[in-house]
């Protein structure tokens, strides 16, 4: 046998043998090198084949006007997010008092007037009364917001009907608009507190807030 | 079986969906022609060799589009066995780079099992040009690796040899 014959049987089957090979080998050592390395490499190669080689392939280039629609999509995503940041409620309270008033749209439906004994229930155990007449009044309720029980009413007023929620623990500085989930609202310093007025659309909260403010009566204590 | 079938023919297609679907036609194709198993222990070779012939059809009939491998990155979405693996990346992906008359009869033996006469029976090929391409897939492998290749051999005086061996 040649070197050229063994190397050739060596390199297709590294495992194979023959007795002819095995003659050349014991007196060839290029030969008999060749084929340890190639069992070598032909144990890496099993190993290697052992999984399926997971490849994947990059997306073709994209037609010229798949740039434009993205270009566009970006700028449209950009004035999105604008408009976004720009209508956002003013900090965490007014977006909770807007999650909580879209978690019971069913106040917005109450076509009737609340009792004087539902309205005063309400208020009780946020330790305020009201000097405004029930006829104006069409929900009341007394709802557990940020670890409290706080008067969520709805008042009818000419302009539409308008959210109040009366937040004895939550102070604010200063008077604080938003524009959230097709509402505008306002929340404003009240004796003790803040009140806050929401209407769909927009609505004469800050008449409304105002008015708030001047007939709410702040009982004493800390209910 | 399948995962088996799927794996030979994404080494042969490089390319996952298209392996899927020459698996999904060879079988079906094995399923209609499953009277033609006579030996149930050779199955596996018997299935194996429907999806390498389907590969062939698919590559003939549609012009397999040719996967560009410097296109091409290993996903690293498969788990990766730390040190082991990682030295076996090279090798996996010179492979993949092999020319597909070097490729095809190197995974027909190593992951089919194939002698060298089963090989040359399946490619239409003699037995000397079948080791020669074994030889030549390995050594192309050392190349890619960084090993220094073997001295190429002269395959006519083989065949020659060969010839006059009784």
């Amino acid at each position: 046998m040649t070197c050229d014959e063994a190397r050739l049987l060596i390199g297709a089957d590294p495992g194979g043998t023959t007795a002819a090979l095995e003659e050349h080998l014991r007196g060839c050592a290029a030969c008999a090198g060749l084929r340890q390395e190639m069992r070598a490499l032909d144990d890496d190669i099993r190993r290697a084949l052992e999984r399926p080689p997971d490849l994947v392939r990059p997306r073709a280039a994209p037609p010229a006007w798949r740039q434009w629609a993205l270009a566009a999509s970006v700028a449209l995503a950009t004035f999105l997010a604008l408009a976004v940041w720009l209508l956002r409620p003013s900090d965490t309270l007014a977006r909770e008092v807007v999650a909580h008033v879209e978690s019971e749209p069913e106040s917005w439906l109450a076509t009737e007037q609340v009792t004087a004994d539902g309205i005063d229930r309400a208020l009780r155990g946020a330790g305020v009364t009201l000097g405004i007449t029930s006829e104006r009044i069409t929900y009341a309720q007394s709802c557990w917001f940020r670890g409290h029980y706080v008067p969520h009413l709805v008042v009818q007023t000419t302009r539409g009907q308008a959210t109040v929620l009366i937040l004895r623990h939550e102070h604010v500085p200063a008077r604080r608009a938003f524009n959230e989930a097709g509402m505008t609202g306002v929340i404003v310093p009240a004796e003790r507190g803040s009140i806050a007025v929401l209407a769909r659309g927009s609505g004469n909260i800050d008449e409304i807030a105002g008015a708030m403010q001047r007939e709410v009566r702040w009982l004493p204590g800390n209910p | 079986m399948r995962p088996d079938l799927v794996r030979f023919a994404h080494w042969l297609a490089r390319d996952r969906a298209t392996a899927e679907d020459i698996v999904q036609e060879a079988l079906l194709r094995a399923w209609r022609s499953r009277e033609a198993l006579k030996d149930p222990n050779a199955a596996r070779a018997w299935l194996l060799t429907i999806v390498r012939r389907e590969h062939a059809r698919l590559y003939e009939r549609k012009r397999l589009e040719l996967v560009s491998l410097d296109e091409v990155v290993e996903t690293q979405a498969s788990p990766k066995v730390a040190e082991p693996e990682g030295e076996l990346f090279a090798l996996r992906h010179a492979i993949m780079r092999l020319p597909i008359e070097y490729r095809e009869p190197l995974l027909l033996q190593v992951l089919g099992g194939f002698s060298t006469e089963e090989i040359a029976h399946e490619l239409a090929l003699s037995a000397t040009a079948v080791l020669t391409r074994l030889f030549r897939a390995r050594n192309k492998l050392r190349v890619i690796c960084g090993m220094t290749p073997a001295p190429d051999i002269a395959t006519d005086a083989v065949v020659a040899s060969r010839e006059s061996t009784p």
